[in-house]
């Protein structure tokens, strides 16, 4: 879009990186070398799997948060604390409960520092612009989810803000709701005579960032990083049915599965040998998914299976990338094809299924190297320190705790090894021998 | 008959405007000349308190017991030392927990402190307060009348304070964040967002407070310090008054008057700010077990309040104009952090004072009193102890058979929290006589004695677990035919456990506090002790022998405070991990 890079941004983020330290003194990068600009008169999208650090993104940009690195630029300037020109939705509303939905809206109006009479008119306003009228006096738990976000929105819309910022604002509303009130809000957008200029939506839900952006941007996770951007030049309103919406959805799938389903393992380095992140997927989900792909003769799209199981996107993501690491499935492209070990564990029984899914454990690295720790230890216990140190120094990016909940659950569902929640300790689990 | 029919129009009319006159005099119902009876009584409770202040200095007032009126004086005028004793409370609160929640560096300080200073018994603060009031106001009683206000807000400020602090800690991230969004004010946040979320906890622990503030009434009012009296005017002192002469008729009439007043301050102030509170719960935390409460049905239909509202609504816009524009709370401003400096230095700077005092106290107590006082201690706390587990005993299966059916609990849940906070020590006399005509020794006896009043947490926390239980784990165990004590074992004991241990903790720490008039008591004019810390400190106190008060107050702080540590913070962890009822 040469239009917009002839335009200032409105707001900016260069050279993004940030840290959380994590108890034991590790530092988790969540956002590693991120530029982001928002230009006037925009709708940016930020997507990406459940927990890639586009929310603390979003939160870096309003100035809620100070990044570790790099810097944040509103209308060129370096910006201070709280970014003045943002309102912004959050995915759990943050409602007062003990506030009725005026006062709710009100309350930001003071704190902004209006007059009284201002007050007043500037909230009804807001209340009847989302179709709240009537509902001034009702405290936030009398409401469904959809009727708290539009106060939620009301709130952010009264303080007549330059950019307004959407953190998943959807995602706790039902589907038939969510629908309407995205539609309700492009045409508040639409009508270019009020505020907000501009949109930064952070979303998981690609239909719904098709649906609303004109820009979209892909994170990749751990730590994330921009891996591509798309322009969306469909023009509003748009017709989630139309050819053009399902195509463009499709090419956002692609550049999503693209990067986070690489077909060729990465290569080694030489000297340590990578350890394998554990994705975050229930034994069940992994079998539930063998169970489908079988009943569907061995193959089927992705997305397809994302839709028929109604499974967060990028959950089925982790989901896939587990059974995939496992070699129970293959992933040429968009498809996700049963492996041959992968039908043989369908067919199986309890008792083989076990047998197969500990074989499949032994041949990833984490798992091989715990359990011949295991065997060189006499009483064949291992304190959790001891995983977690392993996995603090093989996987810095990771979450060790996660990493460890989801070993040991997987080792449990496989007999592999037993864990002692009180004493904290893994132990060999005795497979009777048959 | 049609020239039979009435025209009713005029009745109707006459019949219309009558109703409308009545209802404006039915509006004022008899819930609004309560409320002015109220604020009457105020009024005159505080007028006989502050002329009693500003008497001539008389250390020991002379208290008629046969003068009924002057009762009912008595009783206002400990009401209102009660009143002035939660204001002070609550405005100590507000700062002492919003410091420690908001400066870091404060905070380590602040909050080891208020754990010691909630170990250290009301008693030992009372030779310091009351000598040093005293020397200041020596024209007038004031200094005596302060003490005992004083002292009263010792019993009740430190748990308000806990939790204030751990509320603020808590609010959730959201609620906060949504705050920053929208450019709140420090003061604009305290007042919407962290005042707000911690009122439950606030008024909760405001109605434990109070009646753990009149716990030592009859000795706030009424004590010896060495070979001087000193008594105020007062349903305490009333009381001490009537056990020293052993007049049966007088007490009955205090314990009378005290139970009163407890109910109507439960009936008329607590239930009705407790239920009101819940309008404050965030919907994510679980809903707390709150009966209705009749007057607040009847208060919001008072005249007088539904006057009052508009009034009260327009107050939050009248200061705002003085508050004007945003100082940004993010980051600490300049000025919050010299002045969190300033604040640190001078409180370690009494701190230091104040030990370097205690020190030299200490210096003087002999070695030989030292191991006294470590056997004492040892005693107190196996006392202590098998109160606790005796209060278990039987509290256990009477909770758990109340608290599984929601009528009985409905009734007796808050006639137990009345129990809870009716002061124990003024039902002593009763039971010493019992013990004196039994011949059981006193260092048994004071076992009895500590149970009176500390057993009450135990059963009430009994009763709210197994109100808790969860409906499908019951019936689950019913359709299992789980029976008898594998159901108790398998399902009641573990859902009750984090229950218990919060009953233990609070029965606990009021058994350390009653250990000191139990273990010492006064009866018929002689004075009755048996071996133990809390016999040490009242002696100590009466003999005003300050050496030996500070080296026991001492190692009673530190026992409840290690004890509390290593004991009961453990058990409450483990209570939370193993028994959590999130599945």
């Amino acid at each position: 879009m040469s239009t917009l890079a002839t335009k200032t941004a409105l707001c900016e983020a260069r050279g993004i990186r940030h840290a959380y330290a994590l108890p034991q003194g590790q530092k988790l990068v969540v956002l590693d070398g991120v530029d982001l600009a928002v230009y006037p008169e925009e709708v940016v999208a930020l997507l990406g799997p459940s927990g890639c650090g586009k929310s603390t993104l979003l939160r870096i940009l309003a100035g809620l948060i100070e990044p570790t690195q790099g810097e944040v630029r509103y209308h060129g300037k370096p910006l201070a604390g709280l970014n003045p020109g943002m309102a912004m939705v959050f995915q759990s509303f943050a409602l007062y409960p003990w506030m009725t939905v005026a006062e709710n809206v009100r309350i930001v109006l003071e704190a902004a520092g209006l007059p009284t009479a201002a007050i007043a008119e500037r909230a009804e306003r807001a209340i009847a612009r989302v179709g709240l009228s009537g509902f001034e006096e009702a405290y936030p738990r009398e409401l469904s989810g959809g009727m708290k976000q539009r106060v939620g929105l009301a709130r952010a819309l009264a303080t007549d803000p330059e950019l307004l910022f959407l953190d998943e604002p959807f995602s706790q509303v039902d589907a038939l709701t969510a629908e309407s009130l995205r539609a309700e809000l492009m045409d508040l957008w639409a009508s270019k005579t009020q505020h907000p200029v501009s949109i930064l939506l952070v979303s998981h839900d690609i239909r719904e960032v098709v649906y609303m952006a004109d820009r979209i941007v892909i994170l990749s996770s751990r730590p994330a990083r921009v891996r591509a951007v798309r322009d969306n030049p469909l023009p509003r309103p748009r017709d989630p049915r139309s050819a053009s919406f399902v195509q463009l959805m499709e090419d956002v799938h692609e550049l999503i599965t693209g990067h986070e389903m690489p077909d060729i393992p990465a290569a080694e380095h030489p000297g340590i040998l990578p350890i394998e992140a554990l994705p975050d997927a229930e034994v069940s989900a992994i079998v539930g998914l063998l169970e489908y792909l079988d009943a569907r003769g061995g193959r089927e799209d992705i997305f397809r299976i994302a839709q028929d199981t109604q499974c967060e996107f990028g959950h089925m993501i982790s989901i896939v990338e587990a059974a995939e690491l496992l070699e129970l499935v293959d992933t040429p492209r968009r498809l996700v094809v049963l492996e041959p070990i992968g039908e043989r564990f369908v067919r199986a029984g309890p008792e083989e299924r076990k047998t197969i899914w500990r074989q499949q454990l032994l041949q990833l690295r984490l798992f091989r190297i715990v359990h011949e720790a295991l065997m060189r230890q006499p009483d064949h216990t291992l304190e959790r320190d001891f995983v977690l140190e392993t996995l603090v120094l093989h996987l810095p990016q990771e979450n060790y705790e996660k990493q460890f909940e989801t070993l040991v659950r997987w080792a449990r569902y496989g007999n592999l090894f037993a864990y002692d929640e009180s004493s904290n300790t893994l132990s060999l689990q005795r497979i009777a021998s048959p | 008959m049609r020239q039979g029919t009435w025209d009713l129009t005029p009745v109707r009319r006459i019949w219309g405007h009558a109703t409308a006159v009545l209802h404006g005099v039915r509006g004022w119902g008899w819930i609004d000349l309560t409320i002015l009876a109220a604020l009457g009584g105020s009024v005159y409770a505080l007028s006989l308190l502050f002329s009693d202040w500003r008497a001539a200095p008389s250390a020991a007032v002379e208290i008629d017991l046969d003068d009924y009126a002057a009762l009912f004086r008595y009783t206002l005028m400990s009401l209102a030392r009660g009143a002035l004793a939660y204001a002070i409370s609550l405005l100590f609160t507000l700062g002492y927990g919003y410091w420690a929640a908001k400066d870091d560096a404060a905070e380590r300080i602040l909050v080891p402190l208020l754990d010691i200073l909630q170990s250290i018994p009301v008693l030992s603060f009372l030779p310091g307060v009351v000598l040093a009031l005293v020397a200041a106001w020596p024209t007038s009683n004031a200094g005596l009348e302060l003490a005992c206000v004083l002292m009263i807000f010792t019993g009740q400020v430190w748990n308000m304070t806990f939790s204030y602090y751990h509320a603020l800690r808590s609010v959730p991230n959201d609620l906060r964040e949504a705050a920053q969004a929208f450019r709140f004010t420090a003061w604009q946040q305290w007042k919407w967002l962290e005042l707000p979320y911690a009122t439950p906890g606030l008024i909760w622990n405001s109605m434990m407070s109070v009646a753990g503030g009149w716990f030592f009434l009859m000795v706030t009012e009424s004590f010896q310090l060495g070979d001087r009296d000193f008594r105020l005017p007062g349903l305490g002192a009333y009381m001490s008054v009537a056990v020293e002469a052993g007049r049966l008729d007088a007490m009955a009439l205090a314990v009378g008057a005290m139970v009163l007043m407890i109910v109507l301050l439960d009936q008329l102030l607590w239930r009705p700010l407790v239920v009101w509170s819940q309008k404050f719960r965030v919907e994510s935390q679980p809903e707390a077990y709150v009966p209705g409460s009749w007057f607040l049905d009847y208060w919001r239909r008072s005249r007088i309040v539904r006057g009052l509202r508009p009034w009260l609504r327009r107050l939050p816009s009248w200061h705002q104009r003085r508050t004007g524009t945003a100082i940004r709370l993010s980051a600490p401003t300049r000025w919050s952090r010299l002045a969190s400096r300033l604040g640190l230095t001078s409180l370690g700077l009494v701190l230091v004072w104040l030990a370097s005092g205690l020190v030299v106290l200490l210096l003087r107590v002999p070695l030989l009193v030292w191991g006294q006082t470590l056997i004492a201690a040892i005693l107190t706390l196996v006392r202590v102890l098998v109160a606790t587990l005796a209060s278990t005993l039987w509290t256990l299966p009477l909770g758990l058979a109340i608290g599984r059916s929601p009528r009985l609990a409905g009734v007796l849940q808050p006639a137990v929290q009345i129990l809870a906070s009716f002061p124990a020590p003024m039902l002593f006399p009763l039971v010493i006589a019992v013990l004196r005509s039994t011949g059981v020794p006193l260092g048994w006896g004071s076992i009895a004695l500590m149970m009176l009043g500390a057993q009450w947490y135990i059963l009430f926390n009994v009763i709210a677990g197994a109100a808790s239980v969860p409906g499908d784990l019951v019936e689950a165990a019913d359709s299992y035919r789980i029976w008898g004590w594998q159901r108790f074992r398998v399902l009641y004991f573990p859902a009750l456990f984090p229950y218990l241990v919060t009953g233990w903790v609070t029965a606990a720490g009021g058994a350390w506090n009653a250990s000191i008039v139990s273990e010492y008591v006064t009866f018929r004019g002689e004075i009755w002790q048996t071996a133990g810390l809390g016999a040490q400190i009242s002696e100590a106190t009466y003999r005003a022998d300050y050496p030996c008060l500070a080296a026991s107050t001492l190692v009673m702080a530190s026992m409840v405070v290690v004890f509390n540590r290593m004991v009961w913070r453990r058990l409450y962890r483990w209570a939370e991990t193993r028994f959590a009822s999130t599945r």
